[in-house]
């Protein structure tokens, strides 16, 4: 089709007067965000919740304060969005209602997720640069959360558990466990403990310790330096024990808690970002997750390494 | 077409990208533990076996895994007890622990200090590596190492 020369000037005319139009009527479609009373606010002290205010809380709080430019449509809509979004994984306006445990492992998620980069949103940032997060700032949030302490003393209660669990497991050595699967349906890999340990973690946030194994895929991968992306057929476990001191100043792996996977298959784990994730807890290795949305834990907390291809662990070499 | 301004525009594009950027956190990329890489002459390697436990020592910073040769990982996980049966062989690798790049909360494997031997033959034999290459070393303590190393239980893996 063309367009006669002289007509050009007048369709451009009714082409902005229509966009305008539309800007306009945009401006009425408007998702209420709005600021329902903080009833369960985060009980930290002041420094603390200036960081937080100054970065966080325009997203996850109830004192949203948008600026001009964000009251603008369509601005406005990912505005709304966000904050929606936000408030849904952490909401420091009702953190308080939650179990003190669960408080404490959002914080420590928190201070990952700015570590990493993650939070606040970069494309936030790039209009709102005054809610970066400034090193000093970042070592307020740390020192809050670790600060200096004497080490844990023995358990005697927590070491009579994991003495129980191991003479029983001990005494069933051998005897296969019927795993239910994961609700995402993948099914439990029975040889992990076959596997080799391709790092280990001591987790003083969670007081846990962890080793984490690789299939010979992953071993492979290693030896071969193609860990990013990791091939398909990798597949890591992780395990995790309680920390458990004793008398003379070393910690051991206690009580077991719980086993979790990621399975790597581009094609079929396509919705999860190419893994599959599953986890089972305890002796009797129960599928984690009330339904296959689990999985959006896992991958939200992973998604700050996502240019590691969503991998947190930096392996061991020599392992062949 | 030579606007006077245009020859601030390099200046201009490097102050958008430093407001942009400057400052920005980005996890380490990814990489192999190399500074945790066992060095030097071992007569095994531990690495390439199973892991049996897993230690930690807060006063003296380190982390430790405990492997052992087939026969030993056997052993460890199916009988409580320190008796290993003879051809067993156990490592104990201790590193000094380093934060862990992406995870504020956790450590990880650093620097190798030390791997020990302990061989079960007719009677136990203990060596130990130390240094960087790891090379043996002589130890006035291998009796309470190689008990402190027997007694060392399997973590429990359902
Ligand atoms: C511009 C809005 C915005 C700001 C500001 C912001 N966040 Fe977020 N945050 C989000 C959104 C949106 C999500 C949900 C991301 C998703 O589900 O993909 C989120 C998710 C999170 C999560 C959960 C991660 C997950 O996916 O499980 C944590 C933790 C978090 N933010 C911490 C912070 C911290 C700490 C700050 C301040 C340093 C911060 N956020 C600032 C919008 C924001
Ligand atoms: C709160 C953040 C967080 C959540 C939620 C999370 N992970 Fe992780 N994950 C980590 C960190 C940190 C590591 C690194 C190892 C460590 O420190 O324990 C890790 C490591 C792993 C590894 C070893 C491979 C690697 O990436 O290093 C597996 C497997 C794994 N996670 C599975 C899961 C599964 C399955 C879920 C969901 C059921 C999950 N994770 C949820 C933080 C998280």
């Amino acid at each position: 089709m063309t367009i006669e020369r002289s007509s050009l000037p007048r369709v451009l005319f009714s082409l902005v007067i229509i966009g305008l139009l539309v800007f306009l009527a945009a401006q009425f479609v408007r998702p209420a965000i709005g600021n329902p009373p903080a009833t369960a606010e985060l009980a930290a002290p002041p420094e603390v919740k200036r960081v937080l205010r100054n970065s966080c809380y325009n997203c996850h709080s109830n004192e949203t304060q948008l600026a001009w430019f964000d009251q603008v449509a369509p601005a406005y809509w990912i505005a709304a969005r966000d904050v929606k979004m936000a408030r849904s994984h952490l909401n420091f306006s009702e953190i308080a209602k939650l179990p003190a445990a669960q408080q404490k492992g959002l914080l420590w998620e928190a201070v990952n997720q700015a570590q990493l980069g993650a939070m606040p949103l970069p494309s936030y940032l790039a209009l709102h640069p005054h809610a970066r997060l400034s090193d000093a700032d970042l070592a307020v949030l740390k020192n809050y959360l670790n600060p200096p302490s004497p080490a844990p003393a023995p358990d005697d209660k927590a070491k009579t558990a994991a003495d129980e669990q191991y003479n029983h497991w001990i005494q069933a050595s051998g005897t296969k466990l019927e795993v239910q699967l994961s609700p995402n349906g993948i099914a439990y890999p029975q040889d992990w403990k076959n596997w080799k340990a391709i790092s280990t973690t001591d987790r003083f946030d969670n007081h846990t310790m962890r080793i984490i194994f690789g299939n010979d895929v992953a071993v492979r991968a290693i030896a071969e330096h193609r860990i990013n992306p990791w091939p398909d057929g990798t597949i890591f476990a992780k395990s995790a024990w309680q920390q458990q001191p004793d008398a003379d100043g070393n910690t051991r792996a206690g009580a077991f808690l719980q086993v979790e996977f990621m399975i790597k298959d581009s094609a079929k784990y396509a919705s999860t970002r190419g893994w599959g994730y599953a986890r089972w807890r305890g002796m009797d290795l129960k599928p984690y997750g009330k339904d296959a949305g689990f999985t959006a834990e896992c991958v939200g907390c992973h998604n700050p390494v996502r240019h590691n291809d969503y991998v947190y662990t930096f392996p061991l070499e020599g392992l062949q | 077409m030579n606007a006077p301004w245009k020859k601030y525009l390099p200046a201009i594009a490097c102050g958008l990208l430093v407001l942009a950027g400057c400052n920005e956190r980005k996890p380490e990329a990814a990489a192999t533990n190399h500074v945790a890489a066992l060095t030097g002459q071992l007569p095994y390697n531990p690495l390439a076996w199973k892991p049996i436990t897993t230690l930690t020592n807060r006063a003296a910073a380190t982390t430790s895994t405990l492997y052992g040769n087939d026969a030993a990982v056997a052993y460890a996980r199916s009988t409580a007890g320190a008796a290993y049966p003879a051809g067993s062989v156990l490592a104990l690798v201790t590193w000094a622990e380093r934060d862990d790049p992406h995870w504020f909360g956790a450590k990880i494997p650093g620097k190798p200090q030390t791997v020990e031997f302990v061989s079960i033959g007719a009677q136990p034999q203990y060596a130990v590596y130390r240094g960087s290459p790891l090379a043996q070393a002589a130890s006035d303590q291998s009796g309470s190492r190689i008990d402190f190393i027997l007694h060392l239980r399997a973590a429990v893996i359902p």
